[in-house]
C-alpha cells in the first residue's frame, strides 16, 4: 500500500498500528500453541510407527497395515496443518514472505505426490496379481496327500510369481511389456514348468521415462529448514508437512512396486536431527533405507512386509517343489514343512486380501485430501490476490 | 463319497449286489436320452462300482486292475499331445471332444480313487498320484490352448470404425480470451459430433463360435479346481487385450504435473481424446468384456465379477485419473466447451458404470467415478464464471482501428452460441447460481410471464454474458477520440451481437424482446453517428437569412468551401472506418446520403446564379458517390478518389 494513504491522519495511523499489533499479538500467542500441539503430534505419531515391533507380523514395519496407520497418520497430521495454516489465521500471511514463496513450493510438491498416489495405486495391481498367484501355490500345496501332480501346479505358479515380482522389480517399463507376447512356439519346448503363463507386468499408467525415484527427489527440491526468525513462523508447519509428505510418499514407494526405483536410498531428508518431531521419521527413514538397500543388491519387489514374506516363502517351497520333482516323493517331516510354510503363505494371502483394497482405497483418500488442500490453498492466495492492490 | 467307504462289501455275497447294480448302471448309461448331469453321475457311479469290485477282487491288497487299465487309456489321450505342436483346438473339434473326455475321465478317476479310504494301500496312493499328474499336465495343457484361443481371436475382433481422434472431426477451439485483441476470431467450433453416434455398441471381443470353447475350457478347469489358474489367464489375455485398445485411442500417458503445466492447443486435444475413449472404453469395450464375462464365467459366481474387475481396473483409473487431473486445473474460460463434453460424456455412461460394477468389489470404482462427475460439474460452473469474468475483465490499451466488430465480440458470441447444444446440462449446473444471475439481468424475460426458454439459467446466464459484453465494448468505445466512431463502434458490435442472436440457436434464450431492445440501441447508435458527423457539415450549408432567395456570391463561395473543407474531411477519416455487414453499412450510407445530399442539392438549387466549376468543388452527384466509399475501411484521400473517378 502507498505510504501516502497513512499519511490522512496522524492518529488515524497510530490507532491502526496499535489495532494491528493488538491483533497480531492475540493471532500469535495461539499460533504459537497452534504450532506446538501440530509437532508435538507429528512426533508422537511418527513414534508410535518407528516403535512397531517387528516380531508382530501384523504391525511390522512396511506390512500393509503398517502402511495404512502411516495414511492415517498422514491425514490426521494434513488436517491439523491445513488448520494451522488457514483457520484462524490472517488469510494475508499466505502471501507474505516467506510463505509466498514457500507455499507454491508446497503446491509443486502436492501435485508430484499425486502422480506418486497414482503410481502406487496402479503398483497394488501387481502386488494383488502376486497374491493370486500365491492363493494358487496354497490350494496346490494343501491337498493332501502332495504327489507329483499338486508339487507341479504349485511349482508352476511359483515360477510366474517369483518371476512376475522380478519383472516388476526391473524397470517395469513399456519395453518389457511389448516384449512379452503369448508365444505359441513354445509347445515344442520339452520343459513344461518353465514358461511362466501367468506373466503379467505393471500397466504402464504413466509415461515410459516417469520414475518414482526422481519424482520423490524433485519433491525434495527446495526443502530446506527454515532459518531464524522464520522458524517461528509459519513457514515451519509448511516445511514439518512438507517432509512428511515426502516420506510418505517415499515410504510407498519403497513398499510397493513402482515404475523405475533406482537411487531410491539415495533421497536424503533434510531434516536436522535437533528439531524433536522429526527423530522418529529420520529414525524410520534410516531403518527402510538399509532394508531398501539390501533389496537392492538382492533384488525383490519391494519391501511390503507381505510381499517379503511371500518372496521367502516362495523360495522355500519353490525348492520343496524342486526336490520332489527330483526325488519323486518326499519324507513326512519335508511334506509337514511344506505344509507349514504353505499355512505361512495362506495366512499372507489371507492379510493381502482383507489389507490390499481398503489400503487401495486410503491412497486414494489422500489423494483427494492432497487435491483439496492445494485447491484451497489456490482459492486462498487468490482472494489475498484480488483483495489486495496489485503491487505492479 | 464318504458313503462309498462303507459300501465295501464285507461279504461274498455282497459282491452279486454290487455285480448286479454295476451291470443296472452299465445299461442305463447306453440309453440315448439321458441329461448331460444324470450322465455324469451313472459315469461316476459305474467307475465306483468298478473300483469296488476290483478292490474285492484282489481282496483289498492289490486290485484296481480296471482303475489302472482306465488310467493308461486315458494317459495316452493326454500324453500323446504333450509332444505335438499342434493345438488341440486348432486340430478339430473331435479332437478337442476326445481330449474333454479325456479330462473328465481322469477326474472321475480321481474322485474315486480319493473315495476310498487309503489305509496303507501304496497302489491306491501311487494310480492317484498318477492321476493327479495326469490331471496337472492336462490342465496346464488347457490353460495353454485357452491362451492360445483367447489371443488368436482377439485380433479378429477389432472394431473398424474407430476414427482417430486427431482427425479433424472438431474444429477445436484453442483461443484464449485474454489474447483476444486484435486478432481475428476464429469461428465457432462445432460440438463433438460424435456424442450420441456410439452409445452402446457390443461388439464381439472374441467370435461368436469360439465361446463354447472357451466356456468348455472353464468348466473342466472349474470342476477340477483349476478355476483360479482359468482366471489368471484369462484375465491377462483379455486385460492386454483392453490395454491395446486403450492405446489405439491414443491416450497419451501423461502424469498429473505434465497435464496441469499443457499448453492449452495439446490439453485441449488431450481433453477431446479423453471424451472420445471414455465413449469407446465404457460403451464398447467394456460392455462387450462384461457380456464375454457373462458368457464365459457367468455361472461361475463371484468369479465372473471379479474377472471383470481385474481386467478392467487399470484401464479404468488411467481415465480416471486423467479427469481428476482436469477437474483440478486451473479453470481458465476456454476450457468451457470441452469441460462439458466431459462433464456430458461422463454423465450419460454413469449409470452404465453403475451397472457395469455393480458388486462389491467395483463400488471403489464406481465412488471415484460419482466423485470425478461432481468434480467436472464444479470445474464447468468455475470455468464458466471465468468466462464471466474474461468477458467483463478483458481491457485494451488501444482503441480496435476502424471502429468494427471487436474480436472479443466474436469470440463472445461465437463461443455462446455453441452453448444452446448443452442447453440441458448447462440448466443443471447453473440452477444453484440461477437467482443471483436472474436478478442481475434485469430483462422482462426473467418474470414469472416469461416463456421458459428465455428465463432457464442458462437463458439468465447468456443475457448476462452479453450485457458484461455490452459494458466492456462501451468501455472500450471511451478509448476513441473520435465521438462519432464510438457510435460507429458501439453501432457495428451490437448489430453484430443482434445478428448473431437471430441467426443462431440462440435466439428462443434472447427471445424477441431483447433483440427489439438491441435493435433499438444500434440504431441509436447509428443516429448518433449521423448527429454528430453530419449536422455540423449540413448546418454549414443553412440558409441564414431564410427570407432572401439567393445568397451573395462571396457568401456562397465561402459556404461552399467550408461544406467541401468539411466533407473532405470526413471523408478522409471516415474511408477508414470499417462498417463489416454490408447491409448495416449500405443502410448508414442512404440515409447519410438522404440527409447530406438533400442539404447540398437543395443547397445548390437555391442558388442557381453561382453554379459554376470553380468555386463547386464537389457536385452533388460526387457527393453522393463519395458518400458511398465510406467505411470501406482503407483510408482514402479525396484527391485520389476524385481522380479515380474522373478515370
Amino acid at each position: 500500500m502507498p505510504a501516502t494513504d497513512y499519511q490522512a491522519s496522524f492518529l488515524g495511523r497510530i490507532s491502526i498500528r496499535r489495532n494491528q499489533v493488538i491483533a497480531m499479538d492475540g493471532n500469535h500467542e495461539q499460533e504459537l500453541q497452534d504450532l506446538e500441539l501440530f509437532s508435538k503430534h507429528v512426533s508422537e505419531r511418527f513414534a508410535e510407527l518407528l516403535s512397531s515391533p517387528d516380531d508382530i507380523p501384523f504391525d511390522a514395519l512396511l506390512s500393509i497395515s503398517w502402511l495404512r496407520k502411516l495414511l492415517d497418520f498422514f491425514l490426521c497430521c494434513e488436517a491439523e496443518f491445513k488448520g494451522v495454516l488457514m483457520m484462524g489465521n490472517d488469510p494475508s500471511q499466505i502471501s507474505k514472505p516467506p510463505l509466498d514463496r514457500l507455499i507454491p513450493e508446497f503446491l509443486d510438491r502436492s501435485v508430484k505426490a499425486l502422480d506418486v498416489c497414482n503410481a502406487v495405486t496402479n503398483g497394488l495391481e501387481s502386488v494383488r496379481h502376486y497374491q493370486k498367484l500365491a492363493e494358487i501355490v496354497v490350494s496346490a500345496l494343501e491337498q493332501k496327500p502332495i504327489g507329483d501332480g499338486q508339487s507341479r501346479r504349485a511349482k508352476k505358479a511359483l515360477t510366474s510369481l517369483m518371476s512376475a515380482m522380478n519383472v516388476d522389480d526391473k524397470e517395469c517399463s513399456a519395453a518389457k511389456a511389448t516384449e512379452r507376447s503369448w508365444s505359441f512356439s513354445r509347445r515344442g519346448v520339452s520343459s513344461k514348468d518353465r514358461v511362466p503363463e501367468h506373466f503379467r507386468s505393471v500397466s504402464n499408467q504413466v509415461a515410459k521415462n516417469w520414475s518414482a525415484a526422481k519424482q520423490i527427489q524433485a519433491m525434495t527440491n527446495n526443502l530446506v529448514p527454515p532459518r531464524g526468525a522464520e522458524g517461528s513462523g509459519l513457514a515451519s508447519p509448511v516445511y514439518t508437512m512438507s517432509v512428511i509428505m515426502v516420506f510418505v510418499m517415499w515410504a510407498l514407494v519403497a513398499a510397493i512396486p513402482c515404475q523405475e526405483r533406482n537411487g531410491l536410498s539415495a533421497i536424503h531428508f533434510p531434516a536436522p536431527k535437533q528439531l524433536n518431531w522429526a527423530q522418529s521419521i529420520i529414525g524410520l527413514h534410516e531403518k527402510i533405507g538399509e532394508e531398501w538397500k539390501k533389496k537392492e543388491k538382492k533384488g525383490t519387489a519391494g519391501l511390503l512386509d507381505e510381499m517379503q514374506k511371500m518372496e521367502k516363502l516362495g523360495n522355500i517351497l519353490m525348492d520343496f517343489t524342486d526336490s520332489f520333482q527330483f526325488h519323486g516323493d518326499i519324507t513326512d517331516q519335508k511334506a509337514e514343512e511344506a505344509a507349514a510354510r504353505s499355512a505361512e503363505l495362506a495366512e499372507t494371502c489371507r492379510r493381502m486380501e482383507e489389507g490390499l483394497l481398503p489400503l487401495q482405497i486410503q491412497i486414494r483418500e489422500v489423494f483427494h485430501r492432497i487435491v483439496k488442500t492445494r485447491t484451497e490453498l489456490l482459492n486462498a492466495l487468490d482472494q489475498v490476490g484480488k483483495s489486495s492492490p496489485p503491487l505492479l | 463319497m464318504d458313503e462309498c467307504q462303507s459300501a465295501i462289501p464285507a461279504h461274498d455275497g455282497d459282491l452279486h449286489v454290487v455285480a448286479a447294480a454295476h451291470h443296472i448302471v452299465k445299461a442305463l448309461g447306453t440309453t440315448k436320452n439321458l441329461s448331460d448331469d444324470l450322465r455324469k453321475i451313472l459315469i461316476d457311479l459305474d467307475a465306483h462300482l468298478s473300483l469296488i469290485t476290483s478292490n474285492i477282487d484282489s481282496k483289498g491288497r492289490k486290485g484296481f486292475v480296471e482303475v489302472e487299465e482306465r488310467l493308461k487309456r486315458v494317459e495316452r489321450k493326454i500324453v500323446i499331445w504333450e509332444s505335438d505342436r499342434i493345438m488341440i483346438w486348432d486340430s478339430g473339434p473331435k479332437e478337442a471332444s476326445d481330449y474333454l473326455e479325456a479330462v473328465d475321465e481322469v477326474q472321475t478317476l480321481i474322485d474315486s480313487l480319493r473315495g476310498i479310504s487309503m489305509n496303507e494301500n501304496q497302489k491306491q496312493k501311487e494310480l492317484l498320484h498318477r492321476a493327479s499328474s495326469l490331471l496337472q499336465m492336462a490342465m496346464s495343457r488347457l490353460e495353454e490352448e485357452l491362451i492360445h484361443m483367447l489371443v488368436k481371436h482377439k485380433q479378429q475382433s477389432e472394431p473398424t470404425y474407430i476414427p482417430s481422434p486427431s482427425s479433424q472431426r472438431n474444429v477445436v477451439y484453442n483461443e484464449s480470451v485474454v489474447s483476444l485483441d486484435n486478432e481475428s476470431a476464429k469461428e465457432a467450433s462445432s460440438k463433438n459430433s460424435c456424442s450420441d453416434e456410439c452409445g452402446e455398441y457390443i461388439v464381439d471381443l472374441v467370435p461368436e463360435h469360439v465361446i463354447p470353447d472357451i466356456k468348455s475350457i472353464a468348466k473342466v478347469m472349474f470342476a477340477s479346481d483349476y478355476g483360479q489358474e482359468f482366471c489368471e489367464a484369462f484375465i491377462g489375455v483379455r486385460k492386454e487385450a483392453l490395454e491395446q485398445h486403450f492405446d489405439i485411442l491414443e491416450n497419451g500417458k501423461l502424469s498429473i504435473e505434465d497435464l496441469l503445466k499443457m499448453e492449452w492447443c495439446s490439453l485441449s486435444t488431450e481433453m477431446n481424446k479423453w471424451t472420445w475413449s471414455m465413449k469407446i472404453i465404457f460403451g464398447v469395450y467394456l460392455m462387450s468384456e462384461k457380456r464375454l464375462c457373462d458368457q464365459v464365467l457367468g455361472e461361475f459366481g463371484s468369479v465372473n465379477s471379479f474377472c471383470f474387475l481385474e481386467i478392467a481396473k487399470t484401464t479404468i483409473l488411467c481415465l480416471l485419473n486423467f479427469g481428476e487431473a482436469i477437474a483440478m486445473g486451473p479453470q481458465e474460460p476456454e476450457k468451457l466447451l470441452r469441460l462439458l463434453d466431459m462433464y456430458e460424456t461422463l454423465a450419460d455412461l454413469v449409470i452404465d458404470i453403475d451397472a457395469l460394477f455393480s458388486e462389491d468389489g467395483g463400488s471403489f470404482v464406481r465412488l471415484e467415478f460419482h466423485k470425478l462427475l461432481e468434480g467436472l460439474a464444479d470445474s464447468v460452473k468455475a470455468a464458466f464464471n471465468a468466462f464471466g469474468v474474461a468477458v467483463s475483465s478483458n481491457g485494451s490499451l488501444y482503441p480496435f482501428p476502424g471502429g468494427g466488430v471487436h474480436p472479443l465480440s466474436k469470440y463472445v458470441m461465437n463461443y455462446i452460441s455453441m452453448f444452446p447444444e448443452y442447453c440441458s446440462t448447462l440448466n443443471l449446473l447453473l440452477e444453484d447460481q440461477h437467482s443471483d444471475v436472474a436478478s442481475l439481468v434485469s430483462e422482462p424475460q426473467c418474470g414469472p410471464t416469461a416463456s421458459l426458454s428465455t428465463s432457464c439459467p442458462m437463458a439468465c446466464h447468456l443475457r448476462s454474458i452479453t450485457s458484461s459484453l455490452e459494458s466492456n465494448l462501451h468501455k472500450k468505445s471511451k478509448l476513441y477520440k473520435d465521438e462519432a466512431l464510438q457510435h460507429i463502434f458501439l453501432m457495428n458490435n451490437l448489430h453484430y451481437m443482434v445478428q448473431k442472436v437471430k441467426g443462431s440457436e440462440l435466439r428462443p434464450f434472447f427471445g424477441d424482446e431483447w433483440i427489439r431492445k438491441h435493435n433499438a440501441k444500434f440504431q441509436q447508435h447509428e443516429m448518433n453517428y449521423e448527429r454528430v458527423t453530419w449536422s455540423s457539415v449540413v448546418l454549414l450549408l443553412k440558409d441564414d437569412n431564410p427570407g432572401s432567395s439567393s445568397l451573395s456570391k462571396s457568401a456562397f463561395k465561402e459556404k461552399c468551401k467550408g461544406f467541401s473543407i468539411a466533407f473532405e474531411e470526413v471523408y478522409k477519416n471516415q474511408t477508414s472506418w470499417c462498417i463489416p455487414d454490408p447491409q448495416l453499412r449500405e443502410d448508414l450510407r442512404i440515409s447519410t446520403s438522404l440527409k447530406v445530399v438533400h442539404a447540398y442539392r437543395t443547397f445548390l438549387g437555391r442558388n442557381p446564379a453561382h453554379v459554376d466549376d470553380k468555386c463547386i468543388k464537389h457536385t452533388v452527384e460526387d457527393v453522393e458517390k463519395l458518400l458511398f466509399g465510406l467505411f470501406e475501411g482503407s483510408p482514402r484521400s479525396l484527391r485520389n478518389s476524385r481522380r479515380m473517378m474522373k478515370t
